[in-house]
């Protein structure tokens, strides 16, 4: 029986001669698998555009934190042993973050945070405005970045210094167009040195205006303003927005277990998360995948006919070759294997085509436009693996037709 | 070789039906050349098909080197064409955009047996038709008389028992047909059976054994006194 490499061979050379007749019909190949080419380059540029334009919208929501938890600690209930009617008093501490940093696979950072409403004052102009202690972590990982000046570190947060970051709103309020860095503000009664305005955040989506704030570090806030020992929240950021539900369970258990809460026992804290904003960035991904892949089914749908036309002309032109081939011993399945692999060629070859056209065409776009662009290797991959999978499909209706020509009346044939 | 019982065939054609074969009785044994002389529309052209296993009969019998095909499958006929028969054609069928070579050894694709290295095969199947210096030239290259030397070379690689030729110098001048039969001669010497089919008494004459067939019938079947030999003109 015949080897398995002599077989393979006969295989190798089968489609070369293939190769070979295909090329007798340049311009109609090329216009069968131009079809598919430009789908193919059309969705490559696509993807890489709604990649590009995803992937904005995705980093600007990130930089509103999708990727944050923010454990908020509830009112105590008992204090030493004493019921509390008061709601200033939390269990949660500053260490709290770090455990749960240290316990969770799934959080990257935390940051505990005080806040607090206070006026602030320069002058003769005052502001009301909320007061927030963080870590220069804290800083990090909710976003908050200098227009002017600087941030705060943890050489400022450890020796507990009085430096204040001002939003965009208070800065404006009080010093109405001057440089506020360098000038001297009282927070609540106590002097402050100012290093730096926030960078503009806008607001939240709530409307919540995010400028509207003072930021000093943790350690000041709590020792030199609040005089406390407990923290307000804590910020967790999560490894991947996508892991935020896992998360949620871990800081739950590891907190419930810190803070010795009994089973029964409500949370002596609640876990938010940005549900809205983390809706809106599903959902703008999932859109922007359906409109490619809507594209992208049109495109080979499309280049699909224009394949299987121009198989179906190929078998009735070659009606004498396809009778040759069968005087001269090929089986049916021969010459359905035969026609099959053609259409598959072609295909692979409009595909390899058009996932090349679709890259250059994405990056000479990312280089000449206005637009940020992500060359989607992955998508580049995909279509060729659809081509091929499309020109065995479309392939099988011709091939099966010139398997099922009688040998004498294809060879009469003109 | 060929052993052939009271043939028939008939072609259905919406109401009309036309009898081809009326009972077609023969024998060829291994080593003849035989022509089947008839004028056009006798039936020949159907008798080679079935004797080539490309058609079946309606009734009869046909054996192969002594094997009855009535009841075998496609790939079964496919197989036997493949290993035992090799077809020359009045349109010589070559691939127009392969080389003379890569005709030659078309018949390979479909073998079942590795019988060695392609390439060195097609190059003798060539040399035996006189044709070893032009393996790379396309058909279109060509003149008719060696595009027909190519076609009988690709009948011959898979070493065959059987040619069948079907009004193979019907395209060509006297000369190359001189040279075509010729060759065809030179493989029924080497034990080889030949039977061609052709309109022209010159052609057949140059056979061993004339079956003259008229209307579906062989009318007479006629020895040639002297065997030619293969003409002293050496085939270039």
């Amino acid at each position: 029986m015949i080897s398995i490499p002599a077989r393979r061979r006969k295989f190798a050379r089968g489609l070369l001669l293939s190769l070979q007749l295909l090329a007798t019909h340049r311009l109609r190949t090329a216009l069968s698998v131009s079809g598919l080419l430009m789908g193919v380059a059309a969705v490559i540029v696509m993807a890489a555009i709604g990649k590009g334009a995803e992937q904005r919208v995705l980093d600007r929501l990130r930089a509103m934190g999708t990727d944050l938890l923010v454990v908020r600690a509830a009112p105590a209930q008992r204090v030493a042993g004493r019921q509390r009617q008061v709601d200033s008093h939390t269990l949660l501490r500053a260490a709290d973050g770090d455990a749960i940093v240290g316990e969770s696979a799934f959080a990257v950072a935390a940051a505990p945070a005080v806040d607090q409403s206070l006026v602030v004052r320069w002058g003769r102009l005052n502001t009301a405005t909320t007061l927030t202690g963080t870590t220069a972590q804290g800083l990090r990982i909710r976003n908050i970045e200098a227009e002017s000046g600087r941030l705060f570190d943890d050489v400022d947060g450890r020796a507990r210094r009085r430096v204040a970051l001002l939003g965009a709103t208070v800065a404006r309020n009080l010093f109405a167009g001057l440089d506020p860095v360098g000038h001297i503000v009282r927070v609540g009664s106590v002097p402050f040195e100012v290093i730096g305005v926030t960078r503009l955040r806008g607001t939240d989506p709530g409307g919540l205006d995010l400028d509207d704030v003072v930021v000093v570090p943790l350690e000041t806030a709590m020792r030199r303003l609040l005089n406390i020992a407990y923290v307000h929240a804590v910020f967790v950021q999560a490894r991947s927005s996508l892991e935020l539900e896992v998360l949620e369970q871990d800081v739950r258990e590891i907190l419930r277990s810190r803070l010795a809460v009994r089973s029964g026992v409500l949370d002596p804290f609640v876990i938010q998360n940005q549900a809205v904003l983390l809706r809106t960035e599903r959902g703008a991904a999932r859109a922007m995948n359906r409109l490619v892949m809507g594209t992208a089914v049109l495109a080979l749908v499309v280049g699909g006919i224009g394949i299987l036309a121009v198989m179906l002309i190929s078998v009735r032109e070659r009606t004498r070759e396809i009778g040759l081939r069968r005087a001269l011993g090929a089986k049916r399945r021969d010459i359905r294997r035969q026609f099959v692999f053609e259409s598959a060629m072609l295909a692979v070859a409009g595909g390899t085509a058009g996932v090349i056209a679709g890259i250059a065409a994405a990056g000479a776009a990312a280089v000449l436009g206005p637009w940020e662009l992500v060359v989607p290797w992955s998508a580049g991959l995909l279509g060729l693996v659809c081509s091929m999978l499309l020109g065995l499909a479309v392939g099988v209706i011709p091939a099966t037709r010139a398997a099922r020509l009688e040998p004498v009346e294809a060879l009469r044939a003109v | 070789m060929i052993f052939a019982q009271s043939l028939i065939k008939s072609y259905r054609k919406g109401a009309l039906v036309t009898n081809v074969l009326k009972g077609v009785t023969f024998r060829v044994a291994q080593g003849e050349f035989v022509a089947i002389m008839g004028p056009s529309g006798s039936g020949k052209s159907t008798l080679l098909n079935i004797l080539g296993l490309l058609d079946r009969p309606d009734g009869g019998r046909y054996l192969l080197g002594g094997a009855d095909f009535s009841s075998a499958d496609d790939d079964a006929l496919s197989a036997a064409r493949n290993r035992t028969i090799g077809f020359v054609f009045q349109q010589f069928h070559l691939l127009e955009r392969a080389s003379a070579l890569r005709n030659v050894t078309l018949p390979l694709l479909y073998a079942d047996e590795n019988t060695g290295d392609e390439m060195v095969l097609a190059e003798r199947a060539l040399e035996a038709v006189g044709l070893s210096d032009r393996g790379d030239y396309l058909p279109s290259e060509l003149s008719g008389g060696q595009q027909q030397r190519v076609a009988i070379a690709r009948a011959l690689i898979n070493d065959p028992a059987l040619i069948l030729a079907d009004e193979p110098t019907g395209n060509l001048d006297a000369q190359n047909a001189t040279e075509i039969l010729d060759i065809f001669r030179r493989l029924a010497d080497s034990a080889r059976t030949v039977v061609l089919v052709t309109h022209d008494r010159g052609v057949a004459e140059r056979a061993d054994r004339i079956l003259a067939f008229e209307d579906g019938r062989i009318v007479a079947d006629e020895a040639m006194q002297s065997r030619p030999r293969a003409s002293t003109a050496k085939v270039p």
